[in-house]
């Protein structure tokens, strides 16, 4: 049984269709990286997910719990952390993690173990309203993880954290589920941070779940792709037009995407010799890791081809 | 339910809504103490605690409750804290019943200090001026009663104060709505259609007519359950 899972998950706001057929499995102990952009249909997913909207069509379920049928049977299987903190700034953090152990009848001793999980026992005692943004993340985490709930959502957690802090939240949510035997959703814009936390990665473009799976394995499903630097990208593209593979430009130079099955160290030499024939200066050339960006660029690439041909 | 209610008073507790429980029946007891201190001739007791009973039935208590449902509703406006109490696994219903058990609470707790504080002004008052003391008995029961059907004949009111400011984030709908109703509530006293109006339904308990009475206590206390429970409904039904 998946920790998340929904088939054909739907929400329409009047007209506009903002989470389209989202069919998503979250494993268990597995970190899941949500990625899309802002407005891609993130949060109304997870909303749907802890039922606080309701699906126009499909099912939503946590630990096999329906959202729709049992609201806080789902709800106690999930800890969230939102946006929206939502804390009490003239409370303490202990304090404002008192009120919601209350609301769940759980042991005055879940606030110590939580704030030693989240590394905040010493400041547990502080106004939040004296807390940074790190300190309060920290702090909505600690909420999340009150009763131990086997599957933790959050939204965006290093939104508005200093390198430092991205770093230590990075290092926390890779160690969440070895910590507190939970799987993680966790929802970013940023493919740095699902990359380097997720082990497992859905990608939302307009409300559509265009790729998922395991991050490993997408990296490795990606056709191969050369970097190229030249002092000419123009005339390289132009030469480079009559071989089978297809160009594109970042800001690290020239790639090249090869086609699947050909072989990388024959085309690379292929290539520099057309390169150098053609007069071409050849700064660099060599493999470029596979990356998430990789997977995130196709994976959006076709969806448009998709949703062009559609038109 | 209990345990949703003890958060709520936990917070409260925390918070200005105490401050402004204890200062609106303050300000009645200052007014009494100032008009004892200026009086010539001693008044009976039944005046001072039917003065300051009115002054709080008539424009006091609907603009406290105005201030006490913008309180409590900001405490999760304010952080945007409905979210993390939504989604939590507690019936919903029970955030708002709780949220609306307390203002009704505080308002009964504020009836009290008026007319304690009242008491403790006068007497204090004729301590410091003998001549003025207050003359007669005491009916404590009797005023008791009747803050005690003043605050009944208010539910009509604190459920419609109560509604717009949990369903509007920002303060001024439940503003506009309190200044408004108490502005009509103090223009339009003599009305006898102002029976009809939540914001003088109050202040009606004290009229002479029975009917009059009957009617505040009835539509008052009796529909205000009903859309107090209507508000709870949809509020805890809608989205977002």
């Amino acid at each position: 049984m998946a920790a998340i899972e929904t088939v054909g998950l739907t929400r329409m706001f009047g007209r506009r269709c903002a989470v389209d057929s989202v069919s998503m499995t979250a494993p268990k102990h597995a970190v899941y990286g949500f990625l899309g952009r802002n407005g891609a249909g993130k949060t109304t997913t997870m909303k749907m997910l802890i039922g606080l909207l309701r699906p126009t069509s499909g099912v939503a379920r946590v630990c096999g719990v329906d959202v729709a049928q049992d609201r806080r049977g789902a709800a106690r299987k999930i800890g969230v952390l939102l946006e929206a903190h939502g804390f009490y700034a003239h409370l303490s953090g202990r304090e404002n993690l008192d009120l919601t152990r209350r609301l769940l009848g759980l042991a005055a001793t879940e606030i110590d173990r939580v704030l030693e999980v989240v590394g905040m026992t010493r400041d547990g005692g502080r106004r939040v309203g004296d807390y940074s943004l790190g300190m309060r993340q920290r702090l909505g985490i600690a909420r999340a993880l009150l009763g131990s709930p086997p599957v933790l959502m959050l939204d965006e957690p290093t939104n508005g954290l200093d390198p430092d802090g991205i770093a230590d939240m990075r290092l926390f949510l890779r160690e969440l589920p070895i910590r507190a035997g939970a799987t993680v959703l966790l929802s970013s814009h940023l493919l740095g941070e699902i990359e380097q936390t997720a082990t497992h990665v859905g990608v939302i473009h307009e409300g559509r779940l265009v790729v998922e799976g395991e991050l490993a394995r997408l990296k490795a499903e990606l056709a191969p792709e050369i970097g190229l630097r030249v002092d000419d990208p123009a005339r390289a593209r132009a030469v480079l037009q009559s071989l089978d593979l297809t160009l594109s430009e970042d800001a690290g130079g020239l790639v090249a995407r090869l086609r699947p099955g050909n072989d990388h160290d024959q085309v690379c030499a292929a290539l520099n010799r057309e390169l150098v024939a053609a007069g071409v200066a050849v700064f660099a050339i060599g493999a470029r890791a596979r990356s998430l960006e990789g997977v995130y660029r196709a994976a959006s690439a076709l969806s448009q081809s998709r949703f062009a041909e559609s038109v | 339910m209990l345990a949703v209610l003890s958060v709520e008073i936990r917070k409260l507790n925390r918070s200005l809504a105490l401050v402004l429980a204890a200062t609106a029946p303050a300000l009645i007891a200052v007014f009494a103490f100032s008009m004892l201190l200026r009086s010539e001739t001693p008044w009976e007791w039944e005046r001072w605690i039917g003065s300051a009973t009115a002054i709080w039935a008539y424009f006091m208590m609907p603009m406290c409750v105005t201030a006490l449902t913008a309180l409590v509703a900001h405490m999760e406006h304010g952080p945007r804290s409905w979210d993390h109490l939504r989604a939590l696994p507690v019936p919903r219903w029970t955030l708002y019943a709780s949220k609306a058990v307390c203002v009704i609470g505080l308002v009964l707790i504020m009836s009290a200090a008026v007319l304690a504080m009242t008491i403790g002004a006068v007497v204090l008052g004729g301590l410091i001026k003998p001549e003025a003391a207050a003359a007669g008995g005491l009916d404590l029961a009797a005023h008791a009663w009747i803050l005690a059907k003043i605050a009944a004949a208010a539910v009509l009111m604190i459920a419609l104060q109560f509604w717009t400011a949990i369903r509007f984030a920002s303060f001024v709908p439940g503003l506009v709505l309190g200044i408004g109703g108490t502005f009509f509530g103090v223009v339009a006293t003599s009305a006898k259609e102002g029976v009809f109006m939540p914001w003088q339904m109050p202040v009606n308990i004290l009229a002479t007519e029975a009917w009059r009475v009957q009617t505040a206590l009835t539509l008052g206390g009796g529909l205000g359950l009903v859309v107090l429970a209507a508000a709870v409904i949809h509020l805890a039904r809608r989205e977002g």
